[in-house]
């Protein structure tokens, strides 16, 4: 019979049922429908961005531009159709903004050479700084009405929002490729040893710049859905969100040294961190108790495999000197 | 006379110290305001926070470690020296304080990193939203305004010696400070050697863990005291003081040339480099060029910093997150 090895997700995933519990008992509001689909727009986001944030984590990697650039793409869609462009092209115009963003990033990284840690606090500043460029300090309010509803209503006869749509989409594929496919085996492998990778025939560079890109195009559509959610583009949006997308990534059980971790731990990450938020603001807690959740979490997602490592190299060495 | 170019090029703060001097003869020749000494007040007033952050920050990126963490503590003890008064302390206490809470965090950061061997990126990220989550919660809405700022630390921003604002010979006064040790003393030695091979420098019998932790502890301090020169800077502190100011200091570090993938850079080319950054951000305005420009000017500098020093040295193989594999 195959063993059960208990992975760091199915902790993940027993604090997500841990918090939903607790919600429930603080406030009866906390389970209903009405709020389930208020924290599904409410995570809407960072869930589409941790999706190929996962990715370039494993791969050893990292992408601090992404609030920028989810920005710059919301930026360029409200100029674009505050100069009359059709709102359908914006949307495609923010798009390819949001890739641009990350080819660029993947061109620095892996064309150039450069550390990403340094490049993408170099593009956060670059990209959030386009944006003013753009706007100016006129962010765009009168967005198409038909289309901005679908930033905040279900869909018909449902209790969950169109923004679970992309999300749905996005997360099946983001999981099959990762888990299902060559690319997803090859993203484990560049990051447990990127030498190695790149000996057995790994197109190790290209692989990393396609998740550049990749991570810039989320963020294109997660600004888009950032635009129709708060119905206005303005150039000061999003800010600060790289570091909950990071912290949700690694509480998922990715490990920042890269090679290791699961899409379904990220996504169960992202959902707690929703249903904490929630369950947080509905028993009256301020604010500052989410950013204190928020940074226990994150350590005790280094501190606990961490520990259980000393613990059993720990037993390993007792045994031995038996 | 192209060794001698090789050679003056090796010195890792001499280009953006030239290219520090062409944007203000440049900004200069065509605003002549900008070579004013008020001017000049401004940039090294505006600097002071930033340059003394960076000099902590140097500490720990030359060992390939990065602080986060920073932004929250400095705001955090910011708004202690201010609220000393107002809960029945004088200054000596709102210091005490401040230095206690710099030194707690870095001795956590520090304990993490060093002992328990945990990244450094996901430690000072978690104690960044911990320290600032309690900070708001001490704070609430209270803001401190310029009437209840201790006397001595109002001083400590208005005044000059000389013509140069006193902040910025403070973070002056603790660059040379920290130059020193890290270039003459073996602790700071050590921190080199961490940060370019971390293997050899345990084997060379370097005590490691021991070295990492100070580091962080004297970053932690010298964050927790710099709340000081914020509350003077600003006269004012409130629960969103020095956020995001992490960023900015690793900015000016990486522009100044301390390598993100560790073992380079200097204390002054830390300062270097936040000089220059402040100096573009008055240029642009002196230049009439909107003030949102200064962002993206910003990120392309720190992104031509970083190309210019990976074409001058070819030495970094891989790329990782940290930089290189070598």
């Amino acid at each position: 019979m195959k063993k059960f090895n208990f992975a760091w997700e199915h902790g993940v995933v027993i604090f997500l049922i841990a918090v939903i519990g607790i919600g429930s008992n603080l406030s009866p509001y906390f389970a209903t429908t009405d709020n389930l689909s208020f924290v599904l727009q409410d995570i809407g986001e960072i869930a589409i961005i941790a999706l190929a944030m996962t990715y370039l984590i494993i791969a050893g990697e990292i992408d601090l531009s992404v609030a920028s650039s989810l920005n710059l793409a919301s930026a360029a869609l409200g100029f674009a159709f505050r100069n009359g462009v059709p709102f359908e092209i914006s949307i495609l115009i923010g798009l390819a903004v949001g890739l641009v963003c990350g080819v660029i990033n993947g061109f620095l990284v892996t064309v150039v050479g450069l550390p990403s840690l340094a490049v993408t606090i170099g593009t956060l500043a670059l990209f959030r700084g386009l944006a003013y460029a753009l706007l100016g300090n006129e962010p765009v309010n009168e967005l198409p009405e038909d289309w901005v509803n679908l930033g905040f209503t279900n869909i018909p006869n449902t209790f969950l929002p169109w923004t679970i749509i992309p999300i749905a989409v996005l997360g099946i594929v983001a999981w099959v490729i990762l888990h299902h496919t060559k690319i997803g085996r090859w993203t484990y492998a560049i990051g447990t040893n990127a030498q190695a990778a790149k000996f057995s025939g790994i197109p190790v560079a290209r692989m990393k710049f396609a998740l550049f890109a990749a991570t810039g195009l989320m963020s294109g559509v997660a600004g888009v859905v950032y635009t129709l959610r708060f119905a206005s583009a303005s150039p000061d949006g999003a800010v600060g969100y790289e570091l909950n997308v990071i912290a949700a990534v690694l509480f998922g059980g990715v490990s920042i040294a890269g090679g290791v971790g699961a899409l379904w731990g990220v996504l169960a990450s992202v959902l707690s961190l929703g249903a904490i938020r929630s369950a947080l603001q509905l028993a009256d807690f301020s604010a500052n108790a989410l950013l204190i959740v928020s940074g226990a979490l994150l350590l005790v997602s280094v501190v606990v495999p961490r520990a259980i490592v000393i613990l059993k190299s720990r037993r390993k060495s007792v045994v031995a000197k038996k | 006379m192209k060794q001698i170019l090789q050679r003056a090029l090796r010195v890792r703060e001499l280009p953006i110290s030239v290219f520090l001097v062409l944007v203000v003869l440049a900004t200069g020749s065509t605003n002549h305001a900008f070579f004013t000494l008020s001017s000049l007040q401004d940039v090294l007033l505006g600097v002071g926070i930033i340059a003394t952050l960076a000099v902590a920050q140097t500490l720990v990126i030359v060992m390939k470690h990065i602080d986060l963490s920073v932004g929250s503590t400095i705001g955090l003890t910011a708004y202690i020296l201010g609220a000393s008064s107002s809960w029945g302390h004088d200054i000596w206490w709102g210091l005490g304080v401040s230095l206690s809470v710099g030194l707690i965090v870095g001795a956590l950061n520090g304990f993490m990193v060093a002992y328990l061997k945990l990244p450094s990126l996901v430690v000072t990220l978690a104690t960044l939203y911990i320290v600032r989550g309690v900070f708001n919660e001490i704070a609430g809405g209270d803001t401190i305004t310029e009437d209840r700022v201790p006397r001595a630390i109002n001083f400590l921003g208005l005044n000059r010696f000389y013509g140069i604002p006193l902040i910025f010979l403070i973070a002056i006064a603790l660059m040379l400070l920290v130059g020193f040790v890290m270039r003459r003393l073996r602790a700071g030695r050590d921190l080199y050697a961490i940060g370019s091979n971390l293997q050899a420098a345990e084997l060379a019998g370097i005590p490691v863990a021991r070295r990492i932790f100070g580091a962080f502890l004297a970053t932690g301090a010298i964050s927790g005291l710099a709340g000081v020169l914020l509350l003077a800077r600003f006269n004012a502190a409130d629960a969103n003081s020095g956020a995001g100011l992490e960023l900015n200091v690793v900015a000016a570090c990486v522009v100044g040339g301390v390598a993100i993938a560790g073992g380079v850079g200097t204390v002054y080319g830390a300062v270097i480099g936040a000089v220059l950054l402040q100096t573009i951000t008055l240029a642009l305005g002196a230049l009439g060029v909107a003030q949102f420009w200064q962002l993206t000017v910003n990120g392309i500098l720190l992104i031509s910093a970083i190309s210019l020093d990976r074409y001058l040295s070819s030495r970094v193989k891989a790329t990782t997150i940290m930089g290189s594999s070598k």
